[in-house]
């Protein structure tokens, strides 16, 4: 354990090669969201049926590349993951750089922090630039539905973990003995929580009802997601942001001519057997989808050095966790425990902010999460504050979509809003020539939620 | 309860619940089995044999005993996997779990049902309620005596109804945990007036959980508590016996319900659950889940489980923290 303290670190030699502006003052330095790339996110057993992670990582990987000119760039360190993922990606990130047109040389690791799993692999790296460890890295996420891992049931599982531990044939038979025509069955991974058994629809349809979301509420929010996605495609917002996949160039849930009419249409799929009416649809709840992306975080030198343009700077991130278990707290709400400590730390309150992109898991999370901040009694009992944590202005909300129209493919979403709200906070800073300021919270399965401040100057 | 008053029957090993059922059916069957058969089981009093459509006899004033019974780790450990329950080590090696320490005791408790003195008639009993006293941990691989006897005779509006008292012993003659289950035999008569609870009408709450049942919960189940009652087993099986379809074990579904609750580690607690409409299989469960406290603050909890579609209950319990 070295004694000093960060005013009294060593100097480094000339051979130690610190990375430029860390280590010196003991201040962290900036860590910035130079770009992103993704792939266009395509519902499950659509278009992308046959891509599996890897295919679809690697694609997100070299279509940054091509916008940067990384080819035979030896990134600082990559870092991604899968929520769904097969036993033998056990290092899908390093094989899919392999697989890239990177260095080689650059090196990778998994991530896998359910649906905030793109959210974290951001935050890991960023500090790890901040702290001087790194100049560069790409954060990412990446996962298929379509193509999920089928498991054996545990009944089979364990029988053919004891069959291969017999040695003598009777010892064989004896384990074989108990397995059942049934325990032969596939079993496809379920999107229950392993402590509930609940879907992730079931919880949020009690979050709902706790909040007393309507239905109507539920769909125009879908609606203007549609609507909100759609425009942005329209005026060329995403041509740096997404590459072409397998014949798609959008993300094919997207509908634009999405309304409150044809979405009321929509039968209820959640909450059906609960007292309040039951109001979650599968058009404001969002599908199973296929998809990757890519962000590119650099300390500001680098990107200076590679002649590349600064979006936003990562400022801050705040993770928290819910006790939902035996339903102390609704499923999807870490967030809004996360965004008041962390607007706490950086002194800011939600009108400071220019942007907010709160993750559409389903409408309802979004409304139930604003419903909560501007609820006193949440506000004094759940936050510990004086009164109602505050409002979130709806026009700074999800501008451009976010999940409900573009899908979800769950690790690779916090790359999609941290490349798509980065590119807003430029334009938004270079239009005022003041700084904008935006706010990321991203939900996720185990009652987690990551939630960060990014600024552009 | 007072178990000096009950003679001891020392049995030499844990009776086989297959055994006891096949004995239960003979019963049922009338009387069909020679009598020189029905004689050698124990308990067989002379002069006093079931009745034949009257009222039954008093309960046999015995407590069958079995010693040196051992929680065994391989069986402890399938039953928790099979109902969700963690393994705590504790200071003493693995804590065994409460719900396992009732299937352990109750081949003991069946054993006393299937007397042939018993006066009720064992088959088609209903599982009405069951409270535990879990008063100190105990650990996996420890030797205890257990000891079962049936007392308060009673009736019900519906029948009569009976507890079956099973206390688990440390050598030394510690109790640390001991269950009372409480029976029904419906359609038969005994002097008495019936105590009447006020039912409150069951409101589900917000459930916490929903469980999904396979039609094999039942053999699962049976496989890991030595519980083969055919009305668990299968459609075929339970509808020999007038079920329209398997139903779940009541100590599945409480065992399951106590794991969810998660008492902390080393702390005695009570529990008890009454049972409602029995559960289908397969079939889906409803569960709510209060708490008074978590973790290491816990106090105690409520728990119920319902059909989530025609709102009835299937079982509502209590776990409550005891000092101890």
């Amino acid at each position: 354990m070295s004694e000093s303290t960060p005013e009294q670190t060593v100097e480094p030699t000339a051979e130690h090669t610190t990375p430029s502006g860390a280590g010196r003052t003991g201040v962290a330095r900036r860590a910035v969201v130079v770009g992103a790339n993704r792939i266009p996110f395509a519902r499950a057993h659509g278009a992308y049926a046959n891509a599996g992670n890897q295919d679809m990582l690697t694609a997100a990987l070299d279509g940054l590349a091509a916008r940067y000119g990384l080819a035979g760039e030896r990134i600082g360190e990559v870092a991604a993951g899968a929520v769904l993922k097969h036993p033998k990606d056990f290092n899908l990130t390093r094989e899919s750089v392999l697989g890239s047109v990177l260095d080689p040389r650059t090196p990778a690791f998994d991530v896998q922090q359910a649906c905030a799993t793109g959210m974290e692999a951001v935050s890991t790296l960023v500090n790890k630039i901040r702290l001087g460890q790194i100049d560069s890295a790409v954060a990412g996420g990446v996962d298929s539905a379509s193509d999920a891992p089928v498991v054996v049931s545990e009944r089979l599982r364990r029988t053919l973990l004891e069959l291969n531990r017999a040695r003598s044939t009777p010892q064989k038979l004896k384990a074989l003995a108990g397995l059942r025509p049934g325990d032969l069955k596939p079993v496809a991974p379920g999107t229950g929580e392993p402590r509930t058994g609940l879907s992730m629809g079931e919880h949020q349809a009690l979050t709902t009802a706790r909040w007393g979301i309507s239905r109507e509420a539920q769909d125009e929010f879908a609606a203007a997601s549609h609507q909100h996605l759609a425009a942005a495609y329209e005026r060329g917002f995403f041509d740096d942001l997404v590459t072409p996949f397998r014949g798609l160039s959008r993300d094919n849930n997207l509908r634009p001519d999405s309304s409150v009419e044809k979405l009321a249409g929509l039968k209820p799929v959640f909450g059906k057997s609960l007292d309040a009416e039951a109001t979650m649809t599968a058009g404001n709840s969002t599908p199973l989808t296929d998809g990757a992306s890519t962000v590119l975080l650099a300390s500001e030198d680098w990107a200076a050095e590679h002649s590349l343009p600064v979006l936003a700077d990562v400022v801050d991130v705040e993770a928290a966790a819910v006790d939902f278990v035996h339903g102390d707290e609704g499923l999807l709400m870490a967030g809004a425990y996360a965004v008041p400590r962390l607007l706490a730390r950086q002194g800011l309150a939600l009108e400071d902010f220019d942007f907010v992109e709160i993750h559409e898991a389903f409408a309802a999370t979004v409304l139930s999460t604003l419903a909560a901040w501007e609820d006193e009694q949440f506000g004094r009992e759940r936050l510990g504050l004086d009164g109602a944590f505050g409002a979130v202005d709806r026009s700074r909300l999800n501008v451009t979509g976010s999940s409900l129209a573009a899908g979800h493919p769950f690790a690779a979403t916090g790359g999609r809003i941290v490349g798509t709200l980065a590119k807003l906070l430029r334009e938004r800073a270079d239009e005022t020539g003041r700084p904008a300021r935006g706010l990321i919270s991203v939900c996720a399965a185990g009652g987690l939620g990551v939630t960060a401040v990014l600024e552009a100057r | 309860m007072d178990g000096d008053r009950y003679e001891p029957v020392v049995l030499t090993d844990i009776p086989s619940l297959g055994g006891l059922y096949a004995r239960a059916a003979a019963g049922a069957a009338g009387g069909l089995l020679p009598r020189a058969l029905t004689d050698r089981l124990p308990g067989r009093a002379p002069g006093r044999r079931r009745g034949t459509g009257g009222a039954p006899g008093d309960l046999p004033a015995v407590a069958h005993v079995v010693e040196a019974v051992v929680v065994d780790a391989a069986g402890h450990e399938a039953f928790c996997r099979t109902v969700g329950a963690p393994l705590h080590e504790g200071a003493g090696g693995t804590e065994a779990f409460s719900g396992y320490l009732h299937a352990l005791a109750f081949p003991v408790a069946m054993s006393v049902l299937t007397r042939p003195d018993f006066p009720l008639p064992v088959l088609g009993m209903v599982h009405l309620a069951n409270e535990v006293e879990h008063r100190g941990s105990v650990a996996v691989g420890e030797d205890l005596t257990v000891t079962a006897h049936a007392e308060r005779l009673r009736p019900h509006r519906s029948g009569a109804q009976v507890d079956v008292v099973a206390r688990l012993t440390r050598g030394d003659g510690e109790p640390v945990w001991t269950g009372r289950s409480t029976y029904l035999a419906k359609g038969v008569r005994v002097p008495g007036t019936v105590e009447e609870s006020p039912r409150e009408e069951f409101v589900p709450p917000a459930p916490t959980g929903h469980w999904r049942l396979t039609g094999g919960t039942g053999r699962d189940y049976a496989a890991v508590s030595g519980d083969w009652n055919p009305i668990h087993l299968s459609g075929p099986t339970a509808r020999a016996l007038g079920m329209k379809q398997a139903i779940a074990h009541g100590m599945y579904s409480a065992s399951r319900a106590l794991a969810e609750v998660g008492v902390p580690p080393g702390v005695p607690f009570r529990w008890t659950v009454e049972f409602a409409a029995p559960v289908p299989l397969p079939g889906t469960v409803a569960v709510a889940i209060t708490d008074d406290g978590r973790g290491a603050g816990w106090r105690g909890s409520r728990f119920a489980g319902w059909d989530p579609r025609r709102r009835r209950p299937h079982f509502t319990g209590t776990v409550v923290r005891q000092e101890g």
